[in-house]
């Protein structure tokens, strides 16, 4: 009996071993990862929440794809890491630049337009900087050697146009911070660098700027001419195809600027139409109007579009879709009467359209759309001539416009909630970054019959909540 | 005897197999367990009470009592869809259990209590690498444990045919975590529901002996709602957040238990009955489980009705067993089962990853004096491999569970 029992338990104990784990199966299918070198801009580089700093850089998405090439020979990715977890980020200002930290989400009281708490006490989440530090201590950042020496395998930078590639001199003083910081020399291109590394593989995702950079500024007349963008663009992708080692590589199109939090955040809280006024009112604004030179502008009972400064410098009333930027001075709307008529002027209100800079009003977008569409054209034709792997990137930001799961996470263009963009609503947090490395990495796959793992989308982190 | 022992042996060691059967555990009695779980149109000892309450009036001792237990060494693995990434089901022992008590005050009627554990669910997830696991949006443990208790009473006419009825108490405790997407300083939020329930069903059954040898036996064991009302669901969010996930909610959670047909058949023959052959053939009505629904206090993250959907479909269970009796003192059983899992591709969820299950088994009694004998049984199951998606959160990859499940028991009658 007690042998018989013996026996049983044995075989339980014996059965109950770990069972083996399949091992994933991973081929690079022929393709050479060595030297995996990528060319982009500030979604290149790592650049997010406002700024370049090194846990974004770290978050990279070619940095994230060199990871996973690892496990099919992928050599080192070297990194021009900035040295701060506080980033810099900056504007130009007349004589210099202007510095910043990156944003991070703070929980803080509301305050009204004057500065004061509101009453009831109302907490929300608000991205805000990190500290205040001086202007010379962030330059001297942007301006500092990378904590890593080159060469540098993410050539992404943040600012970089489609031309810029090809600028000598963008790494120069003159030139942008964030190349200058890293290139090999000031005479230098963005190109010559990648190049003078002798890819074994290429990424190159550029143009985002040669129509958001435009968009960022409320206008449609600053986008990178079609034709221009057709010239340059084989010539780049042919540039690293010529390089020494003849590379593969992966490319991807650009997705139509106006669906990032960026452009639609405000436009859902503030209504096109948000100026509600009774007969008098209305026809005191159609006074006021007239009185200023503005008669075309009509105002009337019931719910008005506000008025803001076209492009050509005339004024007009919004339309339903025209888009509001995440710039916008929303206090100046609820307490100045921006989009109205100033009231604070005396001694009588002076008529205050809301600057075109901060609208992409709807021919805006047809033409920002238009552009970008004729450069996924040519992005396309280069894919489809030279056998490279291209993500349709467009098409992916479409579908996270009504949301993407990925292992349970929800994931959508919603500004802070949607878990894919970051505290600026132009750059994407470390989780998106990390659901797009894994799109190029598809587009390889799928393209060259490689198996490269994705990386574990659930390694990543999004947003971090006070 | 070693001879035996080796034969068993090699029947266990050659089965092959994997886990399945949604949150069902076929586990009640270690006899019939030897048996490829058959049992319906059994009436060798107490368990009939469960199996087929029409059984129990066959029984022929005055008092029949039955106990037993088994252990559930569990094992699993899953390996993510398109990136190189593992995770493993924790080792956590289960123990499903019964007791069946037996009273015949007259020839052809029989009263009797069954207390066991038809329904239950226990896992764990584990990083192979010790992070987080992958899937832990989704669950990181359960633990639904249901036990229920039923009375029963058990009629035959002329030992031809029996029909018993037992009314079914059921307890219930569920005890579930997971992570919430939203990240604080201290990292993922997370989620715990806990609660317990009751509730009624019943098992009816009818057995019929048409001729020498043969048994036929029909059960019907109905389904039961465990509506976890007022489970306390705890949240620990980022405080910015904390507003929309309160921390400290209540839930209703609505986990169906299915009802079960089951039709069974066998054969008695040989010399005093030696050889037992039999088949049974269960039909499992999992399409009442269409989704783990919760229902909230105060709203989470603006919704009060958060339901994953589940999706299962009716199964049909195939089983056969047979007996041997070597001596007086020495029964040997052996059977296998076929048990399609009733979750579908696209909604195969690491909270019960279940598999289509083909088990194997090999059992013994030992009775060293009339009425009393100790059970000993070994069913083997070998998971098949599965691929397959919980497509509502995305979540792919290829799943591999199996189990070694000895059991124990004791039965007495006289």
């Amino acid at each position: 009996m007690k042998k018989i029992l013996f026996i049983i338990l044995s075989l339980a104990v014996l059965t109950a071993c770990e069972r083996k784990i399949d091992e994933f199966n991973a081929s690079a299918n022929g393709l050479d990862f060595s030297n995996f070198v990528s060319v982009g801009n500030s979604l290149t580089a790592g650049y997010a929440d406002g700024a370049l700093y090194t846990s974004g850089q770290e978050n990279s998405i070619p940095n994230i794809m060199a990871t996973q090439f690892k496990t099919v020979g992928g050599g080192t990715f070297k990194q021009p890491l900035i040295g701060t977890n506080d980033g810099v980020g900056f504007q130009p200002i007349p004589g210099g630049l202007y510095c910043y930290t990156k944003r991070v989400l703070y929980y803080t009281v509301d305050k009204d337009c004057y500065g004061n708490p509101v009453v009831p006490e109302i907490k929300s989440i608000k991205p805000g900087f990190v500290s205040n530090p001086d202007q010379a201590t962030l330059l001297q950042q942007l301006f500092a050697p990378s904590t890593v020496t080159g060469p540098y395998n993410n050539m992404g930078v943040p600012g970089a146009t489609l031309q810029t590639l090809f600028m000598p001199g963008y790494g120069s003083q003159y030139g942008n911070p964030y190349f200058t910081r890293f290139a090999t020399s000031p005479g230098t291109t963005i190109l010559a660098d990648a190049i003078a590394q002798q890819p074994s593989f290429f990424y190159l995702w550029i143009g985002n700027n040669d129509v958001l950079a435009s968009a960022l500024a409320g206008t449609d007349q600053m986008m990178t001419p079609a034709d221009t963008f057709a010239k340059y663009y084989p010539m780049a992708a042919g540039a690293l195809m010529a390089s020494a080692k003849k590379p593969k590589g992966v490319i991807a199109n650009l997705p139509y600027v106006t669906s990032i939090p960026f452009f639609t955040t405000i436009s859902q809280k503030l209504p096109w139409n948000g100026v509600p006024l009774d007969a008098t009112q209305a026809a005191q604004l159609n006074g006021l109007y007239a009185l200023q030179g503005h008669p075309e502008i009509v105002w009337k009972a019931g719910l008005n579009p506000f008025v803001y400064k076209k492009e050509d410098g005339t004024l007009a009333q919004l339309q339903e879709g025209d888009l509001f930027l995440l710039t916008l001075p929303t206090d100046s709307i609820k307490c100045r009467g921006m989009g109205i008529a100033d009231t604070t002027k005396h001694p009588m209100p002076y008529i205050y359209p809301i600057p075109g800079k901060y609208v992409l009003d709807k021919s805006e977008q047809a033409n920002l759309k238009a552009r970008t569409d004729e450069f996924n054209a040519t992005i396309y034709k280069v894919a489809t001539e030279n056998n490279l792997a291209i993500a349709d990137m467009n098409g992916y930001l479409k579908q996270f416009a009504s949301g993407m799961v990925f292992d349970g996470i929800k994931m959508s263009t919603a500004f802070v909630s949607g878990g894919l963009f970051s505290t600026d609503g132009v750059h994407l947090n470390p989780r998106g970054n990390c659901v797009t490395a894994n799109f190029f990495i598809q587009a390889i796959n799928s393209k060259y019959g490689s198996t490269i793992p994705q990386a574990n989308v659930t390694n990543y982190p999004g947003l971090t909540f006070p | 005897m070693r001879r035996f022992t080796t034969l068993l042996l090699f029947l266990c060691l050659a089965a092959t197999t994997s886990f399945g059967g949604g949150y069902q555990v076929g586990l009640h009695s270690v006899r019939n367990t030897g048996m490829g779980l058959i049992g319906t149109s059994l009436s060798n000892d107490a368990s009939s009470l469960f199996y087929n309450p029409g059984g129990a009036a066959f029984v022929s001792d005055k008092w029949s009592f039955s106990a037993g237990v088994s252990l559930i060494f569990a094992r699993g693995t899953y390996q993510a869809k398109d990136v190189n990434y593992q995770a493993t089901i924790k080792h956590e022992l289960n123990t499903p259990f019964y007791f069946y008590a037996a009273f015949k005050p007259t020839k052809n009627l029989s009263i009797g209590l069954a207390v066991n554990t038809p329904y239950g669910n226990r896992l764990a997830w584990n990083d192979t690498e010790g992070d987080d696991w992958k899937g832990r949006y989704l669950i990181k443990d359960i633990s639904f444990k249901a036990i229920t208790y039923q009375p029963t009473i058990s009629y035959k006419f002329k030992n031809v045919v029996g029909i018993g009825v037992g009314l079914v108490y059921s307890t219930g405790t569920v005890d579930m975590n997971k992570s919430i997407p939203i990240q604080g300083a201290t990292g993922d939020g997370t989620m715990n529901v806990k609660g317990s329930t009751s509730n009624f069903g019943f098992n009816a059954g009818i057995m019929v002996h048409p001729d020498k040898g043969w048994s036929i036996g029909l059960d019907y064991r109905s389904k039961i709602e465990m509506n976890v009302k007022g489970a306390d669901a705890t949240f620990a969010v980022p405080q910015s957040v904390s507003d929309k996930f309160p921390a400290t909610n209540k839930a209703d959670v609505m986990l169906p238990l299915p009802a079960n047909l089951d039709l069974g058949v066998s054969y008695e023959f040989g010399k005093s009955n030696q050889w037992m052959i039999g088949l049974n053939l269960c039909y499992v009505f999992w399409s009442t489980y269409d989704s783990l629904a919760f229902d909230f206090q105060e709203p989470v993250n603006g919704a009060t009705h958060i339901a994953t959907p589940a999706l299962y479909t009716d199964q049909l269970i195939v089983r056969v067993g047979a007996q041997y009796k070597v001596s007086k003192a020495i029964t040997l059983r052996a059977g296998g089962y076929y048990d399609p899992s009733p979750v579908k591709n696209d909604y195969l969820n690491p909270q019960t990853p279940s598999l289509t299950e083909i088990g194997v088994t090999c059992g013994l009694s030992v009775t060293p004096f009339k009425g009393f004998s100790i059970d000993a049984a070994f069913l083997y199951l070998m998971g098949a491999k599965r691929d397959g998606t919980y497509s509502p959160d995305n979540f792919a990859g290829t799943y591999r569970t199996g189990f070694s499940i000895p059991g124990i028991g004791l039965s007495y009658s006289f």
